[in-house]
């Protein structure tokens, strides 16, 4: 068994250069209850690093700080997500790759 | 940066592709700049896969002295998975130990594309990081003459523009050049790098000085979903990944991380990547609509490159980093044509279709044109077919003292009960075509 099994742990092992500001956005009329729900439920769960979760009140919350840049989510829901490239030089730095 | 300031050509992006455009175009005394949005050219860079050099080597004839790759790749394995089995079969020659080592390294691509920018920067190529571009700049008759990085003074000017900004390709999108990815032909690929003392690695896969592995797992490898496993060894860590179309993932409840937890634990996989320290964790999208896909590819004063015009070939060769290498040097070489001419219009642009035509990069994509398409309408490839061929193979090699006329003779009965004999053999047939 792999020591680090959870998204927290993986995203852990990675190195990042944090920008204050979001590159993911979620799109009016997604941003909370049954479509936000729906919305993070059947599709952006998806995304790699679990970016995308729901609080308890039923609002999409965008872990921006965790993303790997990998588009998954904005192939998986180009109606609700607004994704462009973090500030040059942010974010993911992969050191492997 | 100031407006006096106008390169020949900008290069958006830093990987195989735009570095070996670059390479090429300030080899030949070309002004270049190359503009990459990560820290250093491969920072955002990931694959699972073989670095395939046959035209690195047309480029650098000597890089094996100080280009950092891991492994020369001596053995490839093919396997069906079933959900708790295994089907394979492969290869291993010492031959491909030799010159010119098959042309086939395992390599990790935020240290090698980080050497190759390092080349570029040597063949007299500028390399800006830190740099993300978010459009073009145009003239007052709307003619593109630069892009926009998202910096203090971002216009950057150039007669001609080549996108190698990878699969997301934002930029090609804005000109229409390329169409939205679909979610049945693009796959999104995670992958652990797992590292092992070098002898560990070398004994669990039976390797010599610095043989490697590429071992690549089809049918159940994504429990159910489309998509395909793989491992590979570096020199001291272990490549480890999973990935399969976004479209099946969905459909399937499958988180990519939750799915690579359930393939290290495959029992096929297990014994072979257990232990070690996880170093890193990776995503990333691969465009597998092949051909069909294709972007655009020239128009006036812009090029597509690479993954940003989708040359990936996702059949049983797994190429993409040498298809990006290839079209990135055809770019080139129009591209110094055109400076020769002092014409960007598409007049010259055009040329690296025509000879991207001419090319086996090309050549390969049409050859496996139907693949994202068979791959998404036959879904018992990855569910249904595995399981029935692991009860026909394992009751084949049951010892239990039936004779194997009657074995067989029983075998093919159960087949044929449980899926109708021509489509099998359509499927097959179907299989074959986008597989070899």
């Amino acid at each position: 068994m792999s020591k680090f099994t959870s998204m927290e742990d993986k995203l852990g092992l990675d190195k990042f250069t944090l920008f204050h500001q979001t590159h993911l956005k979620i799109k009016d009329g997604f941003k909370t209850g049954e479509a936000a729900k729906k919305l993070v439920n059947d599709k952006l769960f998806i995304c790699p690093a679990k970016v995308y979760t729901l609080n308890e009140k039923d609002e999409v919350v965008v872990s921006f700080e965790n993303c790997l840049e990998c588009g998954t989510c904005r192939v998986a829901a180009p109606e609700a997500v607004e994704w462009e490239h973090p500030q040059g030089g942010h974010g993911i730095v992969y050191r492997l790759g | 940066m100031g407006a006096e300031e106008k390169f020949d050509v900008i290069v958006v992006g830093g990987g195989p592709a735009g570095l070996t455009a670059a390479y090429v175009m300030a080899k030949a005394g070309l002004q270049v700049v190359v503009l990459e949005r990560g820290d250093y050219c491969g920072s955002k860079n990931m694959f699972g896969g073989i670095f395939f050099t046959n035209v690195l080597r047309e480029l650098i004839p000597d890089f094996e002295k100080d280009a950092p790759l891991e492994r020369v790749v001596t053995k490839r394995r093919w396997s069906l998975l079933t959900p708790d089995g295994e089907i394979g079969g492969g290869f291993k020659f010492s031959k491909f130990a030799q010159e010119p080592h098959n042309n086939s390294y395992t390599v990790l691509r935020a240290k090698f594309d980080k050497w190759f920018s390092e080349k570029v920067e040597e063949a007299g190529a500028m390399i800006l990081t830190g740099c993300v571009v978010d459009g073009f700049l145009k003239d007052e008759k709307g003619k593109i003459n630069g892009v926009k990085a998202r910096m203090d003074d971002g216009d950057i000017y150039g007669d001609c523009i080549i996108l190698a900004d990878g699969v997301n390709s934002l930029l090609a999108k804005q000109l229409d050049m390329h169409r939205e990815l679909a979610p049945e032909s693009t796959i999104v690929g995670v992958k652990e790098v797992i590292e092992f003392p070098e002898e560990k690695i070398k004994d669990r896969f039976g390797l010599n000085d610095n043989e490697g592995v590429a071992y690549e797992y089809f049918g159940y490898a994504a429990k159910g979903a489309i998509g395909s496993g793989f491992i590979y060894t570096d020199k001291t860590s272990i490549s480890v990944g999973v990935g399969g179309t976004i479209k099946s993932l969905m459909e399937h409840k499958l988180n990519p991380n939750d799915l690579l937890e359930w393939f290290k634990n495959h029992p096929a996989i297990r014994p072979l990547v257990n232990g070690g320290e996880q170093r890193e964790y990776a995503a990333h999208l691969i465009p597998d609509g092949g051909y069909n896909r294709l972007s655009k590819l020239y128009k006036d004063n812009v090029l597509v490159v690479g993954d940003a015009a989708g040359f990936v070939n996702a059949s049983l060769f797994h190429e993409g980093t040498n298809l990006a290498m290839m079209t990135g040097k055809i770019a080139g070489e129009t591209v110094i044509k055109a400076k020769e001419a002092n014409d960007f219009s598409e007049v010259m642009t055009a040329r690296y279709e025509h000879r991207l035509r001419e090319s086996s990069a090309m050549k390969d994509m049409k050859k496996f044109r139907h693949l994202a398409h068979v791959l998404d309408t036959t879904p018992q490839l990855f569910e249904k077919y595995p399981v029935i061929m692991e009860e026909f193979v394992r009751d084949m090699f049951t010892v239990d003292g039936e004779s194997k006329n009657a074995k067989q003779m029983r075998l093919v009965m159960r087949l044929l009960r449980k899926e109708n004999p021509i489509s099998f053999a359509l499927t097959g047939l179907k299989g074959r075509r986008v597989i070899i």
